[in-house]
């Protein structure tokens, strides 16, 4: 194999795991939502937390290859799709570092309530379909669709 | 979007890739749980948990190889004997008795509780897991 061939594998790869990881999360923080008892959305929210390596490794990968293969490749310094992808995803991470923290103030919110009589709260479901939490998570996932997009479709290249 | 709909060689490409990646990610999740069971096999909630995310899985299945085919007959693929196709062909199409044979452990897990069922189902996917990393590595590098 070639070392193009090479950083793009690893550069899919990291994809693979930042987006499938981001998948899974989400995945794990509907099925949270839905959970009938506190002691059953904290269970699930702490699943949550084994996404995090995977989705680190995506996300330091994707940058660390991309770069190189963007040396590689040849592609334009001045590259619009490459310096907007770039953006995407500085949103996608610092919007996930904020729902990450969201997730955690309802898990442990759903621990106490767990070790108390295992009854939900007003509370806590609001704190679960808090609007804000939920925009912050539903934009940083629209934006690492976008990147995949622009990835995709090279506008201009 | 006016240039998206013209570019032909986005759309496929685009869902062939957002659902290889769906597919991955919701079977990641079921690992995950099932995994976690093994700790806590009393709880329901990882049962019913594990069989949603495999259910998730398969219109991402479906997504990804329906757009395989559309991007090979766009592309003069269809008779190409390549190996990294060849794979990819190979763990997306028979892969889909080893998913469903997860899905299926998985329910027999979550109707009857049976220890050994949950362990089955942990077993098988993570093969499917494992089968599903090769063919995602040999089709980005074109292995062959």
């Amino acid at each position: 194999m070639s070392t193009t061939q090479w950083l793009l594998m690893l550069h899919v790869a990291a994809a693979f795991l930042f987006v499938g990881g981001s998948v899974a999360a989400g995945i794990l923080n509907a099925l949270a939502i839905r959970a009938e008892r506190p002691s059953e959305t904290a269970l699930l929210l702490r699943l949550v937390r084994a996404t995090i390596p995977p989705i680190a490794v995506g996300v330091l990968g994707t940058l660390v290859f991309g770069i190189w293969l963007w040396h590689d490749l040849g592609f334009s310094i001045g590259a619009a799709w490459i310096w907007i992808s770039l953006a995407l995803w500085v949103v996608a991470n610092a919007l996930g570092g904020i729902g990450g923290r969201h997730q955690q103030r309802s898990r442990e919110l759903a621990e106490q309530l767990a070790a108390n009589g295992d009854t939900s709260t007003d509370e806590l479901r609001a704190l679960l379909r808090d609007v804000k939490g939920t925009a912050v998570s539903y934009i940083a996932g629209a934006a690492t669709l976008a990147i995949l997009v622009l990835m995709i479709w090279k506008p201009g290249s | 979007m006016t240039l998206l709909a013209y570019s032909r060689a986005f759309w496929p490409l685009f869902l062939h890739v957002l659902g290889a990646m769906t597919l991955f990610g919701a079977v990641s999740a079921a690992a995950v749980i099932l995994f976690a069971a093994h700790r806590r096999p009393d709880a329901l909630v990882l049962r019913r948990a594990a069989f949603t995310s495999l259910l998730v899985a398969i219109p991402a299945w479906a997504v990804t190889l329906a757009c395989a085919y559309w991007i090979e007959s766009d592309e003069g693929l269809s008779n190409a004997n390549a190996t990294w196709l060849g794979i990819g062909h190979g763990v997306l199409e028979p892969g889909l008795v080893v998913l469903l044979a997860a899905i299926g452990c998985t329910y027999w897990w979550k109707r009857t509780g049976a220890a050994i069922a949950g362990r089955i189902a942990a077993g098988v996917t993570s093969v499917y897991l494992v089968l599903l990393v090769v063919a995602f590595l040999a089709m980005t590098g074109k292995w062959g």
